[in-house]
Parts: structure tokens; C-alpha cells; sequence
């Protein structure tokens, strides 16, 4: 006969979150509490699992529907018969040059699907990088991109320093220096509403877009140490990558720190800079 | 072509005939290369092809109810009588999984296609439906449970074990 050492409630909880957290639609403190609770229930780590081996097993039938080896070609056909609606910028070319310009196009903009893995440690530990990197993200959209909370013109540096506060004004030489292209335009401390969490948080232009670097505390959390899971190693700091709500954003996490490079740039393009920034800002947060 | 396989396989199970889905993505591309314009650099292609192939849908489906090929433009909101969810079959075929999808009312399907196949952000879904995100998650929820309900049901016929039963009684 089986023990249960849980009463039914925290389990009902636990299940409800369950596809949103294999979809990575949590938010990390939730996800460490569905992980908590995994950890020491088979019954609801069998849901889990259930509920995996459906959605495998529904990709898996859809993804027999190959589409019809003729459909390309008909649709590269039809494609040279018809005029675009805007002027291409390249003169003389052909229709089909022309078409092959804008795939190249679009494929330089597409943003690479996520390539399934099986193996539960692994599947938990993409979970786990999404829901951190997702911190980064909210920040970005809400406090730069929605909240647009930064000026047209750079504030001057002493009242970004004012703003950050001693205990992070030391940081704002270091993503000056470390963005070279970039300017910045605003550093504040600043929240996202529903969550008590502070992040520090750089607002940069450059490249003809807005970039955001943002910190915030580790509050018991940790990224995964499984190298597969790793985007780059530089200085001895792992940085994860991901495209989460509609941005590019690379991780990293120092002693007490998680940090964050967001921006719509392209997933490659945010993993360099937060390559450069990385080491130098660990440097500084756990020397501080 | 780029996403050409992935606008193919949604189309397919989405269309009220699965031969409209070639000419469905057909549209989708014509669509998407006169007004590529329209596109914003940075912003997420795939999703944009999507979202035209969701309107080439509604546009086919609302032709297809003047004319009376389907029933309705939308599925009928049904009450939730799904109290437990049924367990998922440990053995689950390519063709069972297939029919008890195509026995999903379509807009349940299309968010269970959108999140858990092409697994977009349910941010990305709402978006890309014109849907706010808690009918998005709404609409998951049931799809998921009827889904499993049906693929039970199918399991049960032919005396399939269940996942879960037996394993925590």
C-alpha cells in the first residue's frame, strides 16, 4: 500500500501548472515550486510525464503531414508571376533572383525553432533557463519597450548615478565601456508589476534599436549547470540564450546576481555583446 | 521555403477540407511576398506567416459558410463537463492520436496546434488568433482535456492500459 505524504490540495495546485510549465509560461518562482514539488512526488512527476508523451506523441503524428513535394515548386511558380507591393533595391534583377533575395530575407529574420530534446533532466533544464530568462525579458518589455521609461536624449551620467544608487553606480562605466556602438540612454532600479523583485536596469541605443541590460538578485535560484544547455562559455561565465516574447535574450549568473542582455537584435548579435559584458560585470558584482 | 512544412501540417488540420490546405499556404506565401513591406525587421517571421494563414482561414471558412459547406462559423461554447482528467494511454498510434484531433472542436484544435505542436509563446498565440491571452489558456486547457478524452475513449475500445491506471491505486 502506498503512503502519501502530501495532502491533495498542493498536488491540484501543481497540476494545474503543469502545461504551462512545459510550455515555459512560468515564472521562475513557480517553476522552482512545481520543481520542489516534482522532486517529491511520483504521482504528480507521472502526470508530468503523461502529459509529455501526449504532446510527443502529438508532434510526432502531425509531423508525418509532409506537404506535397510539387507544392514548392508551385508556389515558386506562382511567386515569379507576381509583382511585390514595394520596390526591391536591387536593380535588374530577375523575379526569381529577386525571390531568392527575399528568403533570404526572411530566413535571416526567422527565428530558429525550438529543436525538441528528449531526456526529462534535459527537458527540466530548458524549463529552468526559459523561466530565468523570462525575468529579463518582462523587464524589457514592460519597463523599456511597453513603459518606454527612458528619454530621447541620454540623461547625464551623474544623474544616472544618482539614479543606480552607490551600490550600482560602479556598474554604469562598465556597460558604457562594454557596448561600444551603443549609447546609454537611462539606468535605474525599477520593479515589474506583480512581483517584488528589483532589477537594475540599463537602457541602451544603438544599431537602430533598444537594448536593455538588466540585473537582479538570485533568490535561491540557479541556472542549470548541463553543458548542453549552454549557448557559450567566456571568462568562465556560461551564458544560456533564448527568443522569449518576441526578444533575443542572453543569461548569466554571478554569485548573487542574474544578468540579462534583451533586445531584438537577433539571438547571435545579443549572445556577443553579452559575451563582452559578462565577465567584466561578474567581475565587478562579486569583487563589490 | 522557409515554415513551408509547418504552414502545411496546421492548414491541413484546420481546413474544413484537408485539400484546401495547399491552396491555403499557396495564398500564405502569395499573400506574404506582395506585402512584405508590411514585415518588421527584428519582429518574428514565422509568427507573420502565421497570422496570414489564420486570416486566408477565416476568410476560406466564412466562403465556405455562405455556401454551406460547414455548420457554423464557431464552435459552440460547450460547458466544461469534464470533471477528472482521463489518463493518456501508454501505447498511443500515429492514426488514433489523429482522428481524436480531428474530433476537437476547431477552436480548441487550432490553440493546442499553435502552443503545444508549432509551440509558439502563448503571448505569440493570442497574438496571432486576435484572442486575449486567458481564452488562449482557457481554450488549452479544454483542448488538451477533450483530446485526451477522446484518445481514452479510443484506448478503451481496444482494451488499451491507460498510463496511469493500475500504477496508482
Amino acid at each position: 500500500m502506498k503512503v502519501l505524504n502530501f495532502d491533495a490540495k498542493p498536488c491540484e495546485r501543481v497540476r494545474e501548472q503543469l502545461d504551462a510549465y512545459l510550455s515555459s509560461e512560468l515564472m521562475v518562482e513557480t517553476t522552482a515550486t512545481v520543481l520542489k514539488h516534482l522532486e517529491g512526488c511520483p504521482d504528480c512527476s507521472r502526470e508530468l510525464e503523461s502529459r509529455q508523451r501526449l504532446r510527443d506523441a502529438l508532434r510526432r503524428a502531425v509531423d508525418q503531414e509532409l506537404p506535397p513535394e510539387h507544392l514548392g515548386e508551385t508556389i515558386h511558380r506562382r511567386l515569379q508571376q507576381t509583382r511585390p507591393r514595394f520596390t526591391w533595391p536591387f536593380r535588374g534583377s530577375s523575379p526569381s533572383r529577386s525571390w531568392m533575395l527575399a528568403l533570404a530575407g526572411l530566413a535571416a529574420v526567422v527565428l530558429v525553432g525550438v529543436t525538441f530534446q528528449h531526456g526529462v533532466a534535459l527537458r527540466r533544464g530548458r524549463q529552468l533557463v526559459a523561466s530565468v530568462l523570462t525575468l529579463g525579458v518582462s523587464d524589457h518589455l514592460n519597463c523599456a519597450i511597453r513603459g518606454h521609461h527612458y528619454p530621447d536624449v541620454a540623461r547625464p551620467a551623474s544623474e544616472l548615478r544618482a539614479q543606480l544608487g552607490p551600490e550600482y553606480a560602479p556598474l554604469l562605466p562598465v556597460v558604457e565601456q562594454k557596448l561600444p556602438g551603443f549609447e546609454v540612454l537611462e539606468a535605474h532600479i525599477c520593479t515589474v508589476p506583480g512581483s517584488p523583485r528589483k532589477y537594475v536596469h540599463f537602457i541602451a541605443r544603438g544599431r537602430g534599436t533598444i537594448l536593455s541590460v538588466i540585473l537582479t538578485r538570485r533568490e535561491g535560484e540557479a541556472l542549470p549547470s548541463d553543458v548542453r544547455l549552454v549557448a557559450e562559455t567566456t571568462g568562465g561565465v556560461s551564458l544560456y540564450e533564448n527568443h522569449l516574447g518576441g526578444m533575443d535574450v542572453a543569461g548569466f549568473e554571478t554569485n548573487d546576481y542574474f544578468g540579462f542582455v534583451v533586445s531584438d537584435l537577433g539571438q547571435d548579435s545579443v549572445v556577443q555583446l553579452a559575451a563582452v559584458l559578462a565577465p567584466s560585470l561578474r567581475t565587478q558584482l562579486d569583487g563589490g | 521555403m522557409p515554415h513551408l512544412a509547418a504552414l502545411y501540417k496546421t492548414a491541413k488540420f484546420l481546413a474544413h477540407e484537408p485539400s484546401d490546405a495547399e491552396d491555403l499556404v499557396q495564398e500564405v506565401y502569395l499573400e506574404a511576398w506582395k506585402s512584405f513591406h508590411r514585415f518588421e525587421p527584428g519582429t518574428n517571421c514565422r509568427a507573420w506567416l502565421f497570422r496570414i494563414l489564420f486570416h486566408r482561414l477565416h476568410h476560406l471558412r466564412r466562403r465556405q459558410l455562405k455556401s454551406s459547406k460547414v455548420e457554423s462559423f464557431s464552435s459552440p461554447a460547450e460547458p466544461d463537463t469534464l470533471a477528472a482528467t482521463p489518463p493518456v494511454p501508454q501505447d498511443i498510434r500515429d492514426e488514433d492520436i489523429l482522428q481524436a484531433l480531428a474530433k476537437v472542436p476547431r477552436d480548441f484544435r487550432e490553440v493546442v496546434l499553435m502552443a503545444d505542436v508549432q509551440e509558439f509563446s502563448y503571448k505569440e498565440v493570442a497574438e496571432t488568433l486576435s484572442i486575449p491571452m486567458g481564452t488562449v489558456m482557457s481554450r488549452l486547457s479544454r483542448g488538451r482535456k477533450l483530446l485526451r478524452q477522446e484518445l481514452a475513449e479510443a484506448a478503451r475500445s481496444y482494451g488499451i492500459r491507460a498510463g496511469n491506471e493500475g500504477e496508482s491505486a
